[in-house]
């Protein structure tokens, strides 16, 4: 029987409409070919995982008004792609012929799509109750964006942004109109945007580009102020007025409209929003050295790397190891690397780019039974197969290897010799996965990565922003074989095995922390290096 | 990723520290055990019930279970004890292989480990590689409670076109995961 024939009564089976006869075919054939009881099973266990997978994209596929589009590849792409979009591919399937779908198969991966209609571009100590995890360079999409605590600026598509004071609640609506329930916010609409319209309860604003003030109380009473420029205002039920720069509007619960009485200097301002964005910085900034202080007088540490460089460094090549007590031969040297900014305007970080950029740290012939690899990164693009974040010169037995595979998991390795087997070149690659958690919405943000490794229980346990994200054991696992670091490389492959189908591995993007341990850390003690450093 | 909770309810009572360790060895290899009886069951809603037969007896014989033994063994031997039981509760149908066949599966299937066969991950890149039409309709053939019919009907395609295209979009998967696999072995 040939493969199509065989898929075919299989399938049949599978979808419950097999008939008698074709039944009786299949039997006949599982009977007497042991091959087409292998193919039996792999389609039984094709349906298994796709039913698991399904399950999981209905788990993932955005159920509130509002979710933050981060660490999601399948599931919202999934629910991206319409109902419409079936029908058109539905037409083409009618056509499709025998060996079509083959080679389609092989072609790109679909585009990722946004489907937001503004960016979250500041927040300074913002909460955000009903969208929660949302974060500086976040999506945001169509519905409820309610700020309860700090202040906040988004940046419509269209180009409009507004400045958010904690109390404020919206509506998002589409790149051109929001509606504003209560609060006060500021809206800048560039040339562009001309055509922004805010509504508020009794009240639609129109911006004919320029700065206003809105602050729309819980009364039901909304007031508008111009701060510069042209706004037309449509209060219910009444002729519209054109407002111009100085001039406002109040329409009283009871409809009654007269001048605002509001001062201007009641609205968010940009000027107050840069002042405390600095001195929210300055605070958070000195709240992670401060912890970083007992940090790293953690015994516990092989090495920490705080990315902080001195006047003393003249040639700006030092990648100091701020373990105490020092071990001076672990500070790392940088190559082709430029400092530019971290997490904070005050805080160093190291910007990878070219296939050159790395840094160079040598941890001693030391062997270890456990370790942690803690990092705060910003990836800017997943340019390669593998993407390092700290690499082991070649790929010796007990060496670990930490990097971002090219559809956005994080990936940890540690290989050993095959047990029984003499040839030295075949190893066990114990590889771990995370689930896809990089993909284009949460590049160039800052995050925290780490892995913890146990030679005893074989359990690695990855984490991002503070939460883990996979554990899980190897199979090949025995307990008690070390781990060793020797030569290595942050953000490259320093000496690629050689003939390795991809020895170019350079990372794209900026690292300001990277803590390595002696020990497995606690998921609470990864989520307080999280917490202490996180950016907002 | 694990999961701390366990899909099928258990026995309340006697939280104790067998009963942790029972659903972490549970939700491991509660894909695979799946995958097992799908292998071995006509339809999904026999493979659901049979899986909470099987973990219920499972719970119940796991004082016995020697630990540090193979689990996984022990776990699809039970399975297939229930599997049974529940084949001769079916009335004879097309979809109900003969005896000797059944046997033949079963014995053939308590060998498979899933990395070996088909792994998570690389499905997961193949359906990605999937125009996003094409890979949202294997998706949604395959959620749970779905009706074939009717997404052939929403498609606008005969019946039998749809599952025509069905059957390629799994052949051409199981190849990419092969393709895939074989490919992957240095990293």
């Amino acid at each position: 029987m040939n493969h199509d024939a065989l898929h075919h009564l299989i399938a049949a089976w599978l979808d419950g409409r097999i008939t008698a006869e074709d039944s009786a075919t299949l039997q006949e054939t599982l009977r007497t070919s042991p091959e087409a009881r292998a193919e039996f099973r792999r389609w039984t266990q094709l349906d298994a995982a796709l039913r698991e997978q399904a399950e999981r994209g209905v788990e993932v596929a955005p159920s509130e008004k509002i979710v933050p589009v981060r660490f999601r590849t399948l599931g919202w792409l999934a629910a991206a792609a319409s109902f419409a979009a079936l029908l058109g591919i539905a037409a083409l399937w009618q056509h499709d012929r025998k060996h079509t779908i083959a080679p389609q198969i092989a072609s790109q991966p679909p585009e990722q799509t946004n489907t937001g209609c503004a960016i979250l571009t500041r927040a300074t100590d913002a909460e955000f109750p009903d969208a929660a995890g949302l974060r500086v360079g976040d999506t945001i999409r169509p519905g409820a964006l309610h700020l309860t605590h700090g202040a906040a600026q988004i940046e419509f598509f269209s180009g409009a942004s507004m400045i958010l004071q904690a109390g404020a609640s919206l509506d998002l609506i589409s790149p051109w109109e929001a509606t504003c329930r209560s609060g006060k916010v500021t809206v800048r609409v560039p040339p562009p945007a001309q055509g922004f319209k805010l509504r508020t309860a009794g009240m639609d604003l129109v911006d004919l580009g320029t700065e206003f003030g809105v602050n729309a109380d819980a009364g039901g009473a909304t007031e508008v102020h111009v701060f510069e420029g042209k706004v037309e205002a449509h209060p219910e039920n009444a002729a519209m007025q054109l407002l111009s720069t100085g001039q406002s509007l109040r329409r009283d619960g009871n409809h009654t409209l007269s001048a605002g009485k509001a001062k201007p200097e009641d609205f968010p301002s940009i000027e107050g929003l840069n002042e405390i964005s600095a001195s929210h910085s300055r605070a958070r900034y000195e709240a992670w050295w401060q912890h970083m202080q007992q940090v790293k007088a953690d015994p516990r540490l092989i090495a920490c790397y705080l990315f902080k460089h001195g006047p003393d460094d003249r040639w700006n090549r030092l990648v100091n190891n701020f373990a105490e007590p020092n071990v001076d031969s672990r500070s790392g040297g940088a190559v082709g690397v430029k400092w530019t900014e971290g997490r904070w305007p005050m805080k160093d970080a190291l910007e990878f780019k070219s296939p050159g950029d790395r840094v160079r740290v040598n941890l001693g012939q030391e062997i270890y039974s456990a370790i942690t690899l803690a990092a705060w990164v910003r990836v800017d693009g997943l340019d390669r197969k593998y993407n390092a974040l700290l690499l082991t010169d070649g790929y010796d037995p007990g060496n670990p290897h930490w990097q971002i595979y090219e559809d956005g998991r994080l990936m940890f390795s540690i290989a050993y010799p095959i047990p029984g087997v003499s040839d030295a070149k075949k190893k066990n690659n114990q590889i771990y996965y995370s689930p896809p958690v990089f993909d284009l919405t949460n590049q160039r943000r800052w995050h925290h990565v780490a892995v913890t490794y146990d030679n005893q229980s074989g359990e690695a346990v990855q984490y991002l922003d503070g939460g883990e994200i996979s554990r899980e054991i190897s199979p090949f696992h025995q307990p008690g074989r070390t781990v060793q670091f020797g030569p290595c490389e942050i953000g490259n492959w320093g000496l690629p095995t050689q003939g390795h189908q991809f020895p170019i591995r350079n990372f794209n993007g900026r690292i300001d922390e990277f803590l390595i341990y002696q020990a497995a850390l606690t998921p609470a003690e990864v989520h307080t290096l999280f917490e202490s450093g996180k950016p907002e | 990723m694990t999961a701390d909770d366990p899909q099928h309810p258990l026995p309340a009572g006697r939280p104790d520290a067998g009963y942790e360790a029972f659903v972490r060895l549970l939700v491991e290899h509660e894909p695979r055990l799946r995958a097992y009886l799908r292998g071995l069951l006509p339809t999904w809603p026999d493979v659901e019930e049979v899986m909470q037969n099987a973990s219920l007896v499972a719970w119940r014989k796991f004082s016995a279970f020697q630990p540090d033994t193979n689990f996984a063994g022990w776990l699809m031997t039970i399975a297939r004890f229930e599997a049974l039981k529940h084949r001769r509760s079916m009335a004879r149908s097309p979809l109900v292989f003969s005896d000797d066949i059944w046997e033949m599966l079963a014995d053939e299937a308590s060998g498979d480990t899933e990395p070996a066969n088909l792994r998570r991950d690389a499905l997961e890149k193949c359906l990605g590689k999937l125009p996003s039409g094409q890979r949202e309709l294997v998706l949604q053939a395959h959620t749970p409670g779905a009706r074939l019919k009717e997404i052939a009907q929403q498609t606008g395609s005969s019946e039998q076109a749809f599952y025509k295209t069905m059957q390629r979009l799994r052949a051409a998967l199981l190849e990419c995961i092969s393709h895939t696999m074989a490919q992957e072995g240095a990293a």
